[in-house]
């Protein structure tokens, strides 16, 4: 197969450049206007780091860093997967009328989302000014480690669009999913407060999440460099469910207008 | 007769499932599997065989539901026929204006849209900034252009998505009646620009139910019924024909 099997110039240009103006358009009718792609992420995890600091009695700017390390690439994924999931219902508008590549939309929302992460990271960043202590040179891995939760989340939300499509169902499904695997994930808590070699602790170890938050909590929290199982382990989910989803596109695409 | 073949249909067929909004979900789905259901099937378009050459200028009459659009759609790719084989002539640049407008989002204004817009029928940034100015002069907008375009009446956006699709030389334009907005010296533009394209040697299908300016302007004349090519010939045997087939519809003339 060939990658214009795939997607065309013509589709691209347009995944980017609808991304570009709906990112103007977005706060346009607001007086704050753009300042709101930073504020709304920044008071969004000063909430919850208050919120969660006093139930799990920590630290509060000790917990406020380990939890922003990876809440913020969990919030990206989240997204990508619920708007990827939706591209193609929503892009019915266009996709009834006019010939593009049935990635054309997965792509634009994967854009957009990507738009919004870049905005909470800077906020992140600027937030671990007043909260860190040890600033190490183990963060210059974050822009590879957010690699492997894009991939994931494009994968799984493309196998999702496919689904949503054909089932309106999935939808609140797939949210109910995400809400279950977000909160049995060691984002909220760390890992260590279980007894090690405990039923929960065996749990964590076969969390997927597991892998994919260590890369973000091993260099932001811990200082130290994510080891070679949670690279494995992250990129071969990432590298499988983006697979699958290139396969089901491509299988049913010649399907969804009549299901659009 | 030995141009380019730039559409070649054989055998096509497309047809469309009935379903209900309440069986889109997976209750019904799996319903429908277990017990082997098979649901309503509406032939679209029947065994459809066409060529369509460089340079012809072909008109496609027929009632409502006859399968004009559904054809559009065919040759534009939007639909992937059930059964049978499409063939298109990708080395032409083809336009569709299947609807005036596709691709404009309201809350963008007249100029942001047509770049997006411009991008989706293919053109490049460049190439859409080259032709803004005489775009926005066909368009008559020149003191709006900088505004959204939910602002805009319903003749000004149809100004401007013509002016977009038609101002940038496409070699293949299909056009699906689409100038039943805007007044009367926009529609006599729209179609004396129509003209000057078609002369210039562009490739168009244009399905209208103006029945005069197809036999003026075209060379070709398709009739659909019932998803079927009914007549396809010379443009004033096929408009007769059309013409003669509603015989027992005859408006009440009183007086």
């Amino acid at each position: 197969m060939t990658s214009s099997e795939y997607i065309d110039k013509r589709s691209l240009r347009f995944a980017w450049y609808y991304s570009l103006s709906q990112l103007k358009a977005k706060y346009r009718y607001t007086s704050l206007g753009f300042i709101w792609n930073f504020l709304e992420p920044a008071l969004y995890l000063i909430i919850l780091s208050l919120v969660f600091a006093v139930i799990n009695r920590m630290n509060i700017s000790d917990y406020a860093v380990f939890l922003f390390s990876a809440l913020v690439p969990w919030r990206y994924f989240e997204k990508v997967v619920n708007l990827v999931m939706e591209s193609l219902v929503n892009g019915e508008w266009l996709l009834k009328k006019l010939y593009v590549s049935p990635f054309a939309f997965p792509i634009n929302r994967l854009i957009m989302a990507s738009f919004d992460f870049l905005f909470s990271i800077v906020v992140a960043f600027v937030l671990f000014a007043f909260l860190k202590e040890n600033w190490t040179i183990h963060l210059i891995i974050i822009p590879l480690a957010i690699i492997p939760w894009a991939i994931f989340g494009f994968g799984l939300g493309l196998i999702c669009a496919v689904l949503y499509t054909f089932f309106r169902d999935v939808k609140p499904l797939v949210q109910m999913i995400l809400t279950l695997t977000f909160f049995t994930s060691p984002i909220l808590f760390s890992r260590t407060v279980f007894v090690p070699d405990s039923f929960q602790a065996k749990i964590m170890d076969f969390h997927p999440i597991t892998y994919f938050a260590a890369l973000f909590q091993k260099p932001v929290y811990n200082a130290v460099w994510p080891s070679e199982i949670d690279w494995a382990v992250s990129i071969c989910i990432a590298l499988i469910s983006l697979i699958t989803g290139l396969i089901l596109i491509n299988k049913y695409k010649s399907q969804f207008y009549y299901y659009l | 007769m030995n141009k380019k073949i730039i559409f070649r249909l054989d055998n096509v067929n497309v047809e469309f499932e009935r379903h209900s909004l309440a069986q889109r979900s997976l209750r019904s789905a799996l319903g429908r599997k277990l017990n082997r259901h098979k649901s309503e099937k509406i032939a679209a378009l029947k065994n459809i065989n066409l060529e369509i050459r460089e340079g012809e200028n072909i008109g496609v009459i027929g009632r409502n539901g006859a399968g004009k659009s559904t054809l559009l759609r065919v040759l534009t790719k939007v639909i992937i026929p059930c059964s049978g084989k499409v063939q298109v002539d990708n080395s032409k640049h083809i336009v569709p204006l299947l609807e005036l407008g596709i691709g404009f989002q309201p809350d963008l204004s007249g100029r942001e849209n047509c770049f997006v817009a411009g991008m989706l029928i293919g053109y490049s940034k460049k190439e859409i900034e080259e032709k803004m100015n005489s775009i926005i002069d066909f368009a008559e907008l020149r003191d709006f252009i900088d505004e959204p375009v939910k602002n805009y009446s319903s003749g000004m956006y149809a100004r401007l998505a013509f002016a977009l699709a038609t101002d940038i030389n496409p070699q293949v334009l299909l056009v699906d009646e689409v100038f039943g907005v805007g007044d009367e010296f926009f529609m006599k533009k729209c179609m004396i620009r129509m003209q000057e394209l078609m002369n210039n040697g562009l490739t168009t299908i244009f399905i209208s139910h103006n029945l005069d300016f197809l036999i003026s302007q075209s060379n070709r004349l398709i009739w659909f019924d019932g998803g079927e090519i009914k007549l396809d010939g010379n443009p004033f045997d096929v408009a007769e024909a059309y013409r003669n087939s509603d015989n027992n519809l005859k408006l009440v003339v009183s007086g």
